[in-house]
């Protein structure tokens, strides 16, 4: 029976174990594909590995999460355990608040702590540009800095913030555990209290210190989003770039990076598992205090100690704090451009060749979407100096005057640009944009799963194909297609219109038509056969059908929106010459066609729109199907059936809020 | 002794008042300030629409937690009745997997649900989908099981079943095994010496791995996202909106978490009163 019992206890836990790794299993799997697809395997090759160490955007937002996570735990842990003894030491009532406060961060939605310390960084940062002016004006001994920003020092500070209530609630109940005797028992003995620190307290909660750094440092490594509000413009940790690919799609190096540091976690472990192990059989007593230790133990006891014991807290806090407004505020020698575009949405070789021209630093970070990037600006988090949003998001950030007028003197490349791309609606005089990628909004279809071939976007309300189709999960686009159907202006600002168009979208909805809502989960869904249908962006097919062959795309017949990203300077950006050398850069010929290949989206510079098929087939040594160039870069007459985004009044902004939250609920 | 002691907390009280209560404090104004500026109740007054998020949020929460525990428990138990060995690497292995980051680790599951995934196709080459169809009558060609409410519920436990299991395992492991052979002595079977005994003073552990199981799982947004479709929206999704997504509104979003906010504490301040409350969270 107890046998029996314990057999299945243990396929028990082996299933939970199946359960738990299967996921990883997978992804560990598919950073050995020789496709970039994580659904469909086509060979076996180590390409992502080679790739990821030439990759300087993850290898460097890895050097960032370590370090951060480190330093955070290493504080987190210092710091909490001796709070944790402060509190354990306090009376119940004022404990019982303590504790409460404590767990505010653990309870609180991520987002919601991010967004808050995000809030009061950017009010206390003005506060002390304010406190900056007046102290250097009083005296001139010291200067402080004036302009503080995000940056590692916030993030850091984020981090140590929400790292040290896990360091409590684990040594916590280490502490409580502990016969308070033992230390009075100490102190009778003749132990000052800091010896009996050393040689009572810390033996017996040292287990609840492991463990509790052990889980500070997991989720410093996990967190993305508080990190996401805190960092800045100069540093981001991988969880944020990982966050930021989604809005085209995660490489694969990514998995490869993570199977790495997985492996490597793992060995660490079982090799301080196995050496513990090892101690224990052969009955190894714990080493014991080292004598610096005890020397210092000694120092502190001794009345000279006494005041650097009574100041000692505060010090370690106020040198702390200074420097992190030190880092926060350093200014680096090199000159640098901090620069914010989509994932994947450059050819990386790029940014290297450029800091090799230069000399300029590039810090290159990725948003999500437009209205991510919108809200990262408005709460001051994003202190970019170069930004690419797309064009309804520009005209708005025009409107809001937050982006910067360009010196067109020293963008000579801009001449480059086709004359069509030029004084756009959403820039009519032209002064604040230089086109960087447009392409055309279309229906991407499986061939095998949809007889005969689709014009219209009808289909994306059809019954017939229920429960296949993906809809674009953002207001604007969903409800362009519907309005497109409808035979409406996308800009249209009419009510009644937009209203028709929503009840189309929501009775599709409730008939089951939509599979679900997706940006770039689309990838997955069409490239695995998932789904028969989406609405997606004319270069994202073009990624999608090296993984696929039977997927088809088409601009319908009732017309379509074509976007155009253009790259703009944000108002005051602290690196403004810089960011013109980076923009001219930018829109060379040479690095347009190098984009063009990359992305799969068009180019706005008019010698790269020529040139690219000859370019790809000197590269690929074949010539470039002429469908696939018309798909990429649409020719006039599809471009004259589409329409482009323009910025809508606040009060249809808000209408559409509405209806997209109704929608989703 | 004791009042020297407790003036080691005070950097931290310190450190609390600036990074954690002064940000908490703006969510709040921001709460009741208008988009334009100036007091205002607005935000909350629209709440009464969003009854269905909030309803649903908190019932699929619930629902994983549940979970959790029912699996999380035994798994505890039963790694508390191994060799020291296998305990340790037992916990080092429940640690692990948050080391990929959880974007990745719910995107590979998407790969093992969809209609056309792992899971799918192993059903279909075992035949399992032909004999649920000759069976029911039915005529799949797969199980959806893609963006439903159990997807989510899925990615949930998932990624959340780790901070169940460690507090757990932590209280059990160290309980006092005199007490159980006691138990014995006078009497009581298998069944009446886990439900006298070792149930309740495992309580302290069960109450904070549902926190730290619920709380999460009432304000994740990139689960819902990936595995739930978006066609049924939770809380987290909503807040996210108002933040980051299409729908700006930090005054709204920030109104909403503090409802959430609120809800919440008071779930778990009287959850912990069955508790006694005076044990916490305790990791691993």
């Amino acid at each position: 029976m107890k046998r029996r019992y314990s057999a299945m206890s243990r396929v028990f836990t082996a299933l939970v174990f199946l359960f738990l790794y299967a996921p990883i299993l997978l992804l560990i799997v598919f950073s050995f594909n020789k496709g970039n697809s994580n659904t469909v395997w086509t060979g076996f090759s180590l390409d992502w590995y080679k790739s990821l160490f030439h990759n300087r955007l993850i290898m460097r937002s890895v050097y960032t999460t370590l370090l951060v996570s480190l330093l955070a735990t290493a504080i987190a842990t210092f710091a909490g355990t001796f709070a944790a003894i402060g509190f354990y030491s306090l009376r119940r009532r004022p404990r019982a608040v303590l504790n409460t406060v404590n767990s505010i961060p653990m309870m609180n939605a991520d987002i919601v702590t991010g967004v808050a310390m995000c809030l009061f960084f950017v009010a206390f940062f003005a506060f002390w540009s304010d406190f900056a002016v007046w102290f250097n004006g009083v005296q001139h001994m010291v200067t402080l800095p004036a302009r503080l920003t995000l940056g590692f020092g916030t993030l850091l500070i984020a981090h140590v913030t929400f790292n040290i209530p896990y360091v409590i609630l684990s040594v916590g109940p280490k502490l409580r555990q502990m016969d308070k005797n033992l230390v009075d028992a100490a102190q009778d003995l003749g132990c000052t209290w800091m010896q009996a620190f050393w040689k009572v307290i810390l033996p017996e909660i040292k287990p609840g210190i492991a463990s509790g750094a052990l889980t500070a440092f997991t989720m410093s490594v996990d967190d993305f989003i508080i990190s996401y509000f805190t960092a800045g413009s100069s540093s981001s940790t991988l969880a944020m770039t990982i966050y930021g690919m989604t809005k085209k799609r995660v490489t694969p190096e990514i998995n490869a990076i993570s199977t790495l540091l997985f492996v490597t976690v793992l060995l660490l472990l079982v090799i301080v598992n196995l050496r513990e192990a090892h101690m224990e059989r052969t009955g190894q007593q714990e080493r014991r205090p080292k004598p610096v230790l005890q020397r210092l133990t000694r120092f502190l006891d001794s009345p000279r100690g006494r005041w650097f014991r009574r100041g000692a807290a505060g010090v370690l806090t106020a040198a702390f704090l200074v420097t992190v407004i030190l880092l926060t505020s350093a200014t680096n020698a090199q000159p640098v451009v901090n620069v914010c575009s989509w994932g994947e949405y450059i050819d990386e070789d790029l940014i290297t060749q450029f800091e090799a021209e230069t000399g300029i630093l590039v810090n290159y970070q990725t948003a999500e979407s437009n209205e991510a990037l919108y809200s990262l600006l408005k709460s001051g988090a994003g202190d970019y100096d170069v930004i690419v949003p797309s064009d309804y998001m520009i005209s708005q950030l025009i409107e809001e005057d937050m982006l910067e007028e360009l010196d067109y003197g020293s963008i000579p490349n801009f001449s480059l640009v086709d004359s069509r791309f030029k004084n756009l609606p959403y820039d009519p005089e032209n002064r604040y944009t230089v086109p960087y990628a447009w392409g055309t909004v279309g229906i991407i279809y499986n061939t095998t799963m949809i007889g005969e071939p689709i014009t219209s976007w009808s289909a994306l309300f059809d019954d017939q194909y229920a429960g296949n189709v993906l809809m674009f999960r953002n207001s604007r686009d969903a409800m362009a297609t519907a309005l497109s159907y409808l035979g409406y202006s996308l800009n249209t600002t009419d009510p009644i219109q937009l209203r028709e168009a929503f009840e189309l979208l929501k009775d599709a909805k409730s008939r089951g038509v939509y599979q679900s809502f997706v940006m770039d989960e689309i990838f997955q869904k069409l490239e695995g056969g998932n789904a028969a249908i989406g609405a997606y962006y004319a270069g994202d097919y073009l990624t999608m059908l090296e993984n696929n062959e039977d997927l088809a795309f088409v601009v319908p017949e009732e017309g379509s929106n074509w976007f155009m990203d253009a790259m703009c300077v944000l108002k005051g950006a602290p690196h403004f010459d810089e960011a013109m050398a980076w923009i001219n850069f930018i829109a060379s010929t040479e690095a347009n066609l190098k984009n063009m290949d990359y992305l799969w989206y068009a180019s706005p510079n008019q010698e790269a729109l020529e040139q690219y098929p000859a370019y790809y087939e000197e590269l690929y040594g074949e010539p470039l199907d002429p469908e696939i160039y018309e798909i990429m870069a649409a020719p006039q007459e599809v471009l004259d059936r589409c329409e482009a985004y323009l910025v809508l009044p606040a009060s249809i902004r808000a209408l559409y809020n509405d209806l997209w939250t109704e929608l989703g609920i | 002794m004791k009042n020297k002691l407790s003036r080691l907390a005070v950097p931290y009280v310190v450190w609390m008042a600036l990074f954690v209560v002064a940000p908490i404090v703006m969510v709040v104004v921001y709460a009741f300030t208008a988009a334009e500026g100036g007091f205002t109740l607005d935000n909350f007054s629209r709440m009464g629409l969003y009854g269905v998020v909030f309803l649903r949020s908190f019932k699929l929460a619930l629902v994983a937690t549940v979970i959790c525990l029912m699996i999380g428990y035994p798994v505890s138990y039963m790694m508390s009745k191994e060799g020291p060995r296998f305990q340790r690497a037992a916990m080092v292995l429940i640690m692990l997997p948050m080391w990929i980051n959880f974007l990745l680790r719910t995107y590979s599951w998407m790969s093992i649900l969809e209609n056309n995934g792992l899971l799918n196709q192993l059903f279909q080459r075992i035949g399992l989908i032909d004999l649920y169809n000759s069976l029911s009558g039915a005529n799949l060609e797969y199980f959806p099981m893609m963006n439903t409410q159990g997807a989510v519920v899925l990615g949930m436990v998932y990624n959340y079943l780790p901070f169940m299991i460690l507090p757990i395992y932590s209280v059990i492991v160290k309980l006092d095994g005199s007490l159980i052979e006691a138990a014995r002595d006078l009497g009581a079977n298998g069944l009446n010496v886990f439900r006298r005994v070792i149930l309740p003073l495992s309580l302290p552990g069960v109450l904070s791995g549902i926190t730290m199981v619920f709380v999460p799982s009432v304000s994740t947004f990139a689960i819902s996202k990936m595995l739930g479709g978006g066609t049924e929206m939770i809380l987290g999704d909503l807040i996210e909106q108002q933040f980051l997504g299409g729908a700006y509104n930090p005054q709204l979003g920030a109104a909403i978490s503090l409802v959430m906010m609120v809800i919440v504490v008071v779930c778990m301040v009287v959850m912990n009163r069955f508790g006694e409350g005076e044990e916490q969270a305790v990791m691993l």
